[in-house]
Parts: structure tokens; sequence; C-alpha cells
């Protein structure tokens, strides 16, 4: 699995690279603007993500503004629905206005900080992202 | 439970919302159970409910509530588009209200940060099968099944933090000792090996790294630095170690605001100020509400700081319905219209005013107009705070239905006036002595059905809830009309178990006799059953209700029923008192306690050998005090026909005491006797007065039952 991280903080990020790193390569970037960069080059690439983890509070760009760039490349690609990169949002606000403005651009989980890890990986199965 | 907490977090949204749709449900089901059969309203809700619940939990993961929620939603499909007919009814509400006591219980858990780890499996295959007996009843009928209820998973999900709830606050200040090097570089260490535990952080000094100056800042003033973590104070100790130099570390906790506040105090908004979101749809609000994408970029990155969000919290002010504010503001404001009122009375009682020939009349009219001002804010203070009665009184609706079902015991129970306010700090205290009294009246109140049918009742029980306001007092009353009190049996137990001496049972009153049950380690019922009997419920019931200055009176008639009455004092704080002089000291008493003033004859005041005194007043005989003997008061009038005598009453009790003068009649501010004075009978508070001196409030249940031990 292609795996692509976007977090600020750098504990945080240590974390979740050695987490994710259990099942699929890890590419690391610290703000927005590099993550929806990383996202592009690989599709380019024609080696896309099959999992976006995006920090919400980051510098340059957030999280709510790499994920509307994000769905927007890919419905510009004719990329729609269950095709797209499977994108969980990680942050510690938990608000239910957040949350839902999040659904509505189009993300597939959203996970409050701590990250409740049973839960996350019932949710790689139940994406079919791992076995 | 659902009255002050922040919803605007998914998770409280959810329990927030879940928790009123099954309170509902429950409500729908109860007024319902004694139908033959639910109607069209009442499938649609309960379907409503189930797949509302079904969804939102299924988004939030949580397996066995969307399991057991979609189990019962099918089964109310099926009645709403069947129709069928012969539906076991009573089987039906019994596995309804088996679904919603599952989900409780799994959001208890979820609330209190466990998991929900509650197995539903059970619950899903009785009901499947229940499920299984009506399809086929619909078969049988020759009507066709509608297409299958099936369940479509979410395509998004929202993980719920772990243990953020349980996020702790603390301040840890680092000090060095005098002579230490390199203090800031020291300060960062500290930092660095607490970042791997913490959630959050902010230091002050914020240069550290940079500017070697804060070497000595630090010397001088320590580092401190606000955390939020989940470790304990001792775990950021032992990280945050010990290195050579370090002269002590302390550590406090903090609350989640100051921590927000931080060390440059920006924003002092402290009252949490929420929306009951009536209309959610309305877009106005959403327009206001809703965050905008770069509202979190970050956008200075200093150490030390915490992150700065693009996002300016705007201070709007939509229109709101409902305000949700912390407890402990209220507290505080009720102290202040309490001080508010004794400074009142010291300006409007000053004695520089006391300059003989002083045209006051402007001034008067003045103080008029500030006394009913604050009269009014007092009103409005005290309104704040209360709650109406109604959801401690659903509550009680549960409970005998449970109870009256498991003992076999048809009971109907009417609620009268739920929508009388009380104080919020007696609803708390009351909730539990009221379960208890209502479970009494079923378990021992009401006899069974074969009994009631044999003394010529109405095998169907009645309990009645009622609460009024009257006189400055709350009332509620728990009613039965069971088989009531024995007198006799309660006079027997309480002298076997040695509760009250040898007295026999002439020397005592009948509401003497019920308040028995009311003592420590008392129980007529020799079985002790699940629900009561067990001698260790009444004692604590009134002991609550006296905590809230209330108290329980008891009558029954025996064969007939009994009442049992919550006395409770609306509010504690302000009352009406009399002032009044005993020697050179103040006291006062309420004005509700005082019966009359008289002036004695030395003919009407009777001597007993033993040196006690009685007033003979129209020929009845009170117990008489002499206020300055009790108190051991010095230049006060001893003749009994200089001073004036008090007639007072409690709960139907009198006695007299003896005072030098009236002074006034005013609203006093009830202050608790400071802790660092002994207790003294007869005394229950004190209060400023106008001149500034202290007067004693008098207790007159205490002075009654000092006499009556004698």
């Amino acid at each position: 699995m292609k795996i692509l991280l976007a977090e600020d903080d750098f504990a945080s990020r240590k974390f979740m690279s050695n987490y994710l790193g259990k099942y699929g390569d890890c590419d690391i970037t610290v703000d927005g603007e590099e993550a929806v960069d990383a996202f592009l080059m690989a599709l380019e690439d024609g080696e896309p993500y099959d999992l976006i983890c995006l920090d919400v509070m980051m510098p340059v760009l957030d999280g709510y503004q790499a994920l509307k760039a994000i769905r927007d490349i890919e419905k510009e690609r004719g990329i729609q629905g269950n095709d797209g990169v499977k994108i969980i949002m990680t942050t510690a606000l938990n608000e239910e206005r957040n949350v839902k403005k999040a659904f509505e651009m189009g993300c597939t989980v959203y996970s409050g900080k701590p990250i409740d890890l049973k839960k996350f990986e019932l949710i790689l199965k139940k994406l079919e992202l791992i076995d | 439970m659902g009255e002050d907490f922040n919803t605007d977090s998914m998770l409280d949204m959810f329990l927030y919302e879940s928790e009123q749709l099954l309170e509902t449900l429950e409500n729908v089901v109860l007024e319902k159970k004694d139908e033959d059969c639910f109607d069209e309203a009442s499938i649609n809700e309960i379907f409503r409910a189930m797949h509302t619940i079904k969804g939102s939990s299924g988004i939030m993961m949580y397996e066995n509530i969307t399991k057991v929620s979609h189990k019962l939603e099918d089964v109310f499909y099926y009645l709403r588009e069947s129709h069928p007919e012969n539906v076991p009814h009573l089987e039906l509400v019994d596995h309804v209200l088996e679904v919603s006591d599952f989900i409780n219980g799994e959001l208890d858990k979820i609330r209190e940060g466990e998991t929900p780890d509650g197995d539903e499996s059970k619950i899903v295959d009785e009901i499947d099968k229940f499920l299984t007996r009506i399809k086929t009843g619909i078969e049988k009928k020759g009507d066709e099944l509608p297409p299958e209820n099936t369940y479509v998973e979410p395509e998004q999900f929202y993980i719920a933090p772990t243990g953020s709830e349980s996020s702790k606050y603390y301040k840890v200040s680092i000090y060095w000792r005098g002579d230490t090097q390199m203090c800031n570089i020291r300060a960062y260490t500290a930092v660095y090996s607490l970042k791997e535990i913490v959630e959050d952080m902010q230091y002050i000094p914020e240069d550290i790294i940079t500017n070697e100056a804060t070497s000595e800042v630090i010397l001088a003033e320590g580092f401190h630095m606000l955390v939020k973590c989940q470790a304990t104070e001792e775990e950021l100790i032992s990280t945050i170690g010990e290195t050579s130099g370090m002269d002590h570390v302390e550590i406090h906790d903090c609350t989640k605001q100051e921590f927000e506040m931080g060390f440059h105090h920006q924003e002092e908004d402290n009252i949490v100020i929420e929306l009951d979101d009536k209309d959610k749809g309305s877009e106005e609000k959403k327009e206001k509400k809703e965050p905008t994408p770069g509202d979190y970029v970050i956008k200075n990155k200093e150490s030390g700081k915490s992150k700065k969000l693009a996002k300016n919290q705007p201070k709007q002010q939509p229109k709101q319905t409902y305000i949700s504010v912390n407890v402990e503001k209220l507290d505080a404001l009720m102290d202040m219209i309490g001080e508010l009122v004794i400074s009142e009375a010291v300006v409007l009682q000053n004695p520089d005013l006391k300059v003989p020939g002083l045209d006051l009349t402007n001034f008067q009219k003045a103080a008029g107009q500030l006394s009913k001002i604050t009269t009014e804010l007092q009103d409005v203070i005290m309104s704040m705070r209360m709650m109406s009665l109604t959801n401690t009184f659903q509550k009680m609706n549960r409970i005998v239905f449970d109870v009256s079902r498991k003992l076999g015991k048809d009971i109907e129970l009417e609620v009268i006036g739920e929508n009388t306010e009380v104080d919020k700090n007696i609803i708390e205290h009351i909730s539990d002595p009221l379960m208890h009294l209502i479970r009494n009246s079923v378990d021992h109140g009401i006899e069974s059905k074969e009994d009631r049918i044999a003394a010529g009742k109405n095998p169907k029980g009645k309990i009645t809830l009622e609460a009024k306001n009257e006189g400055g007092k709350v009332y509620i009353i728990v009613r039965d009309d069971g088989k009531g009190l024995n007198k006799q049996a309660l006079y027997e137990k309480a002298k076997n178990n040695g509760l009250i001496g040898n007295r026999a049972m002439s020397e005592f009153t009948e509401k003497e006799i019920y308040q028995f049950i009311t003592y420590a380690g008392f129980s007529t019922k020799e079985q002790v059953t699940e629900y009561s009997g067990r001698g260790v419920g009444m004692d604590v019931v009134v002991k609550n209700i006296q905590s809230v200055g209330g108290n329980l009176e008891i009558d029954s008639m025996e064969g007939a029923g009994s009442e049992m009455t919550l006395k409770i004092p609306l509010t504690l704080a302000i009352i009406n008192g009399i002032v009044m002089q005993v020697g050179n000291s103040t006291f006062v008493i309420e004005t509700n306690a005082v019966k009359e003033f008289v002036r004695i004859r030395r003919d009407m005041l009777v001597k007993e050998p033993d040196g006690e005194e009685y007033i003979m007043l129209r020929n009845e005989c009170y117990p008489f005090i002499r206020l300055n003997q009790r108190y051991h008061l010095e230049e006060s009038k001893t003749d009994i026909e200089d001073g004036i005598v008090v007639v007072l009453e409690h709960e139907s009790k009198f006695i007299c005491v003896f005072i030098d003068e009236l002074i006034a009649e005013q609203e006093i501010v009830v202050k608790p006797i400071p802790s660092y004075i002994r207790k003294v009978q007869g005394l229950s508070g004190c209060t400023q007065l106008g001149d500034g001196s202290i007067a004693l409030i008098l207790d007159i249940a205490g002075l009654i039952a000092g006499e009556e031990r004698k």
C-alpha cells in the first residue's frame, strides 16, 4: 500500500510514520502544499497513493485546503467516488461542524487525536486497504 | 445528565442525541404499554429513533449499538409496512426496553471513556426469533413480505479520540540553584524530554534557545510551562528528571481555560456560551459557524507559543433561546447578590444618615428605588438556578414500571405539578430520596392484587407524585393507596431494635411513631428484598433531604394508604427575619417562625421545682426559655414584665423566648457560623446587619429539640 502522510509536528510525524510503515511505504510531507504536490506527483507517475493521512492544522495550506485540492484534481481527471484516494484526516479538533465539513468535502475518515489505533486498524480493513 | 456539557464535540453530540432519542422512545413505550398494540405514530417514532441511532453509531464504529438498533429497526420496519395483527404487545415492549437499556449502558461506557464492549448477540437473537414469528404471521395471512430492510454500510467514518476527555492540564515550574549556568539550555532539555509525553505545551520565557539572557530570568523567576497531557504528576516529574543545579520542581493542576489563556492573557472569555440548536437548519447560523478551508493554516510558528491559527474567533452573538452557563458562575452570582443585600442595608441604615434634622425625602425615594431593583435582581438570579421537576418525575415512571412488573403488581403512577420549579441544587439532592420513596410505595405500600381485591380495593394500585409551591416552600408528595403503616408494629420494632428506650407507645404522637421508619437500623420487613428492607434506606433519605434544609413528614391510615411529604425551603440564603435585642447581643428569628409577641404578667409564668419555666397563654402551656440565661448574656432584662415574650412555632411545636426588645424586621442574608467557632445548640447561622454589627440567627427547631430532651 502506498501511503502519504502530512503532519507538521515532529513527534506526531514520527509516531504516524512508524505506525503506518507497517502497512506499506510511507512518504512524509510537513505542510499542506507539499502534500498536494506529492499527491499530484504520484498521480502523474502512474503510481497514485492508496491512502493519505492529513493533519488539519498545518502551515501554508491547512488540511481542508489540501483535501479540497486533492479532490478537485481527482474530479478533473475523472476519478470519482470510491476510486478516489482514501483520505483520513487526523486532528485534535472534534467539533461536529468540523467533522461535517470534512465529510462534505470528501474526506473518508475523520479521526480525533489521540488516535484510537484499534479502530484505525478496523477502518483500514473496512476500506479494504489491508486484509 | 443532559444539563451542562459541550454539544459541539462530535462525541458529545452523538451521546446527547442518542440519549434524547432513547428517552423519548422510553416515554412513548411506557405511555402505550397498556394498549393492545402500538399505533401508527408510535411505530414511526420508534422506527425513526432506531434508524438514526443505527446511522450515527455506524459512522462512529460502535458496532454493537449498530447491530442491535438495526435489528429493532427491522421489527418496526415490518410493523410499519405490513401492519400485522396480534403482535404480542408486552413482549415487544420488553424487547424495546431491553434494547434501550443496552444502548444506554454502552453510551454510559463511552461517556466514561471506557470501551463499549457489551455483547449484543443475545438480544439480537431474541429479537430475531420474535421477528421470524411476525414474518410467519404475515405470510400466513396471505400477505407478501415487504422488501428486506438491508443494512447499508456507511461510507464515511468518524473515529473518536481515545481518552482525550481525560486530558489533564498542569502548570510546571522548575527552579535552579542560584549559581547554575546556562539555565536556558537546561530548560530546553526539560522541554524536549516532556515533548514525548505531552499533547501540547507552552512555556515562558519563550526564546530560551536563542537568547542567553533568559538564563538570568529563569534563575530569578523560575521556568514555567503549561502542559496538556495524559500523564500523572509523578510521570511528569520523573520525565523531567533531576539534573545538577535543579533546586526544585513545582507542579499544580490547572484548568483547560487557564491552559488556553496561556501566559499572555489574550482572551479573558470564560463563560462558555453554547447555543441550543433548536433550528439547526437555519441558513444564517450555518454561515456563521461553518469552518472554512484556510481557517486552520498555522501562521506563526514561534517557539514556546501555542499554535496560532489563521481564523479569528469572532465573538458573535447569534440568536439564542438557551444559554448553558458554568454552574460555578451561578454560585458566585448567588453569593454576590447576598453581599449586595448586606451592602444595601449598610448604606440605607448608615449611622452617618442619623443626623437630626436632615431632610431625607429625596434620599428615601432613591433608596426605595434601589431596594426595588435589588429585590428584582435577587428574584431573577434565584430563578436562573431553577429547573423544572419534569425530568426527575419522568424517571419515576420507569421505576414504577420495572418494580411493579417484577413483583407482579399492577400500579399506576399519577404525576401532578411536574412543571414546578426548584433550585438545581435541590433537584440533585432529592432525586435519590424520591426514587427510594417510590420504590417503598411499590414494594411495601401497595398490596398484591389478591390482597387488594380481598380488601375491596381497586386491584390496580395508585401512586401519586405531586409537587407544589406554597408559602416559600416546595412540597413534593408521594402518596399511595396501599396498606398504610401499622403503628403497633412500628412501635414494637423500634423498641426491639433499641431505638426508643423504654418509653411507652402512648408517649408518642402518631406522627412521631411514623417517623420511626426513618431511624437508622430500622426495618419492619421480615425479608430483605432486592429493593428495600435493608434498613439503611430511610435514614439516608432523610439526611439527603435535610442537607438542602428540608424535612420529611409521614402520614398514614392503616388500610387506606400512606403519604410522604418532602418540605423543602425554596431558598436558604436570604430570609425575612425579625431582629431583636437581648442584653448586648442581637438575635434574628425567621419571620415565618414567629407566631406572636406578648407582654406577660407575672402570674402567667409557672416555675417548676427543677427550675424549668412555662408560660400559660390562653389556657395553653408553652415551654419558656430565657435567652439571657441560656447564653449567659449580661445587662439584660430579668423581670418578666419588663421584656417581651416571643411565641415561636416550628412544625406544630411551640416555644417561648424572652427578649429585651424588638429592633426591626428586615431581609437578612444567612451566613453559616464560621468553622472556627464550636457548634452551639440553638444557633443556625449569623448575619451582618445594616450598622455592621453581627447578629446570631436562632434555630427554632434546635431550641425546641433541646427542651424536649430534658
